[in-house]
């Protein structure tokens, strides 16, 4: 059962399109990498699938339901059941990382006693492994570990699904693998559903269920992650095998 | 009569700018012919330059080109045709007034388009303001008063002492006017009114403008670029009302302390100046002073700061919500965002003077 379902999908900005017509759904309790090279508007799709940016033609469904970008009822019901990882982690830099992750439950939910929100959060950071950073603040953080704290502070609602942006860019193999392990383990323990924008080949093969490819403003490709990397797909081969074709 | 210039083994950019000077000085008489024939190590420069003697300087030879450069400036072509954008027919067409017309008409839609999203900006924050006092959510506990700090106790220093110094340049700029109509005692009606109605509140505007609103731009235009603006919508928090509620009550309720002890300073730089210059005693010159100066010009001072204090947060908020996504924008909105509030208080001190006078 799909939990996200495009039709006719066309985004971009301004009148500019930057992908056209694409129609896909993703599956509940997976996760389904978006795929494509630097430019082809992976973020961009991200940025629409999560009530940020409007399509310029088609639409979306959530779970069933359209989504209305012009509607702020709409929206808010969509911000209420997603959780975002940006590239950066976009943790507010004023604040803790334990207010960072705070931020959502008080927002909405102020009449929250302190106490159930401090084991809220800390149970958010006990599942990215961060308990113990909980009074750091985000420039006392490593790139990793700022990106685990914004993951709890996405995750401190339970949303139904949960997008990644480029969840490795800048950071070293052994901590990029960390991170792709966390993601699988949600997966598995929680049935979470989790978008993820990347290019890294190493964790596509190790977290990809189902892939989207985008080239030159199209869906290229979208299925399984199983056997991909043999593919006939020319432009598939070129991106598994890093061979610019002659 | 003929001449030729022979490029040397090496053809890098300081080679090709030197040579590209001589070809210049010497293809004025004519004949001119650029030989190749030496030439072994090149850069890109080197096929720049090839592209631009074939292509731009008619009537030059240029002969002896090795295959190598030849083979690489076919690859490396550079034509703008090939890679720019082509201006469009409308950059192009009719003559240059029809253009100059075009270009203006678009600016001046875009700042009318500007000024629309500015006025939509402020109804929303007075919407935003209603629904924060209606349900008590959607802003950070304490940050209002986090923010009175920052611009209420970080700025009464600065505000204070230069409207100490405007109050006794004003002083000291017509004593020597009074003096010659021996109205020297009305120096007092002089300062009290000047700094009540007019001078503390614009100078505390200004100051605002400079010092809070270049502060909430920078600090919300690095918010968005860094996506955190984003992050907080899609945690179903409203940036405007996350943002910007706490920044206008914090102006709301700090702007009435500004403006207090700003005129208490600006009396008192005029006071000071008036004792010396004239041995006017402090309490003959505060009694002069509420002859002619009274609380409905206290008043109406502080009305005029508080609607400057929301131009100068609103247009920050504007600037810095509306930035693009480099880093480079971020400077250039807090430039905008001055320069946006200064005019806003500029032009609303104008519509106040018509109104009240």
């Amino acid at each position: 059962m799909d939990i996200i379902s495009a039709q006719g999908l066309t985004v971009g900005y301004g009148a500019e399109a930057i992908l056209r017509d694409l129609s896909f759904g993703i599956p509940g309790g997976r996760i389904t990498v978006v795929l494509g090279v630097s430019g082809s508007g992976k973020s961009t799709l991200l940025k629409t699938l999560a009530g940020l940016l409007p399509p310029l033609a088609g639409g979306l469904d959530f779970a069933g339901s359209p989504v209305d970008y012009s509607s702020e009822r709409s929206l808010s019901a969509l911000y209420g059941r997603i959780g975002v990882l940006y590239q950066g982690g976009a943790l507010l830099n004023g604040l803790s990382l334990y207010e960072n992750v705070a931020l959502p439950i008080r927002m909405h939910y102020p009449e929250l006693p302190e106490d159930m929100v401090g084991d809220m959060v800390h149970a958010g950071l006990a599942q990215v492994e961060m308990a113990d950073a909980a009074a750091k603040y985000p420039a006392e953080l490593s790139g990793g570990m700022r990106k685990r704290g914004a993951l709890a502070r996405a995750l401190v609602l339970d949303p139904d699904v949960v997008f990644c942006d480029e969840p490795s860019s800048g950071l070293d193999p052994i901590t990029s693998s960390r991170l792709d392990d966390l993601l699988l383990r949600l997966k598995e323990t929680f049935g979470m559903t989790l978008v993820v924008v990347t290019h890294e080949l190493r964790s596509i093969e190790r977290v990809a269920d189902q892939v989207l490819v985008l080239n030159d403003g199209r869906l290229h490709f979208a299925g399984e992650a199983r056997g991909l990397a043999e593919s006939g797909d020319e432009f598939i081969r070129t991106f598994f095998l890093r061979k610019v074709p002659t | 009569m003929s001449e030729t210039i022979l490029l040397p083994k090496r053809l890098r950019a300081p080679e090709v700018a030197a040579f590209l000077a001589e070809i210049r000085r010497k293809s004025a008489d004519g004949g001119l012919t650029v030989d190749f024939r030496e030439v072994e190590e090149f850069d890109s420069s080197a096929l720049a330059f090839l592209a631009h003697l074939t292509d731009c300087e008619p009537g030059l030879g240029v002969v002896n080109v090795p295959d190598a450069l030849a083979r690489a400036g076919a690859r490396f072509s550079r034509r703008p045709g090939d890679h720019w954008p082509e201006k469009t027919a409308a950059e192009t067409s009719g003559n240059w007034m029809g253009r100059l017309f075009r270009s203006l008409a678009d600016r001046f839609l875009a700042r009318l388009r500007v000024l629309g999203q500015y006025l939509a900006m402020l109804g929303d924050e007075i919407y935003h303001i209603g629904v924060y006092f209606r349900t008590r959510k959607g802003v950070y506990p304490g940050e209002t008063w986090n923010q009175m700090f920052f611009m209420g106790y970080r700025s009464y220093p600065i505000v204070c002492m230069l409207l100490f110094l405007v109050g006794a340049t004003i002083s000291i700029t017509s004593a020597d006017q009074m003096r010659l109509f021996g109205a020297e005692v009305y120096i007092a009606d002089l300062v009290g009114y000047a700094m009540l109605r007019e001078l503390v509140p614009l100078m505390t505007g200004v100051i605002l403008a400079g010092k809070v609103g270049a502060a909430v731009t920078a600090e919300l235009a690095s918010m968005s670029v860094l996506e955190e603006v984003d992050a907080l919508r899609t945690m179903g928090v409203v940036p405007e009302r996350f943002l910007m509620v706490p920044r206008l009550l914090s102006i709301t309720l700090v702007v009435p302390l500004l403006v207090a002890m700003a005129d208490v300073a600006g009396i008192m730089g005029g006071m000071l100046v008036a004792r010396i210059t004239f041995g006017m005693l402090p309490s003959a010159f505060l009694k002069q002073m509420v002859n002619t100066v009274g609380w409905t010009d206290f008043a109406w001072g502080l009305a005029k700061t508080v609607v400057f204090g929301w131009a100068v947060v609103v247009g920050a908020g504007f600037k810095g919500l509306t930035v693009g996504r480099s880093a480079e924008e971020v400077g250039r909105a807090t430039t905008e965002s001055v320069v946006l509030s200064i005019t806003s208080i500029i032009i609303i001190d104008c519509i106040f003077a018509f109104v009240l006078y």
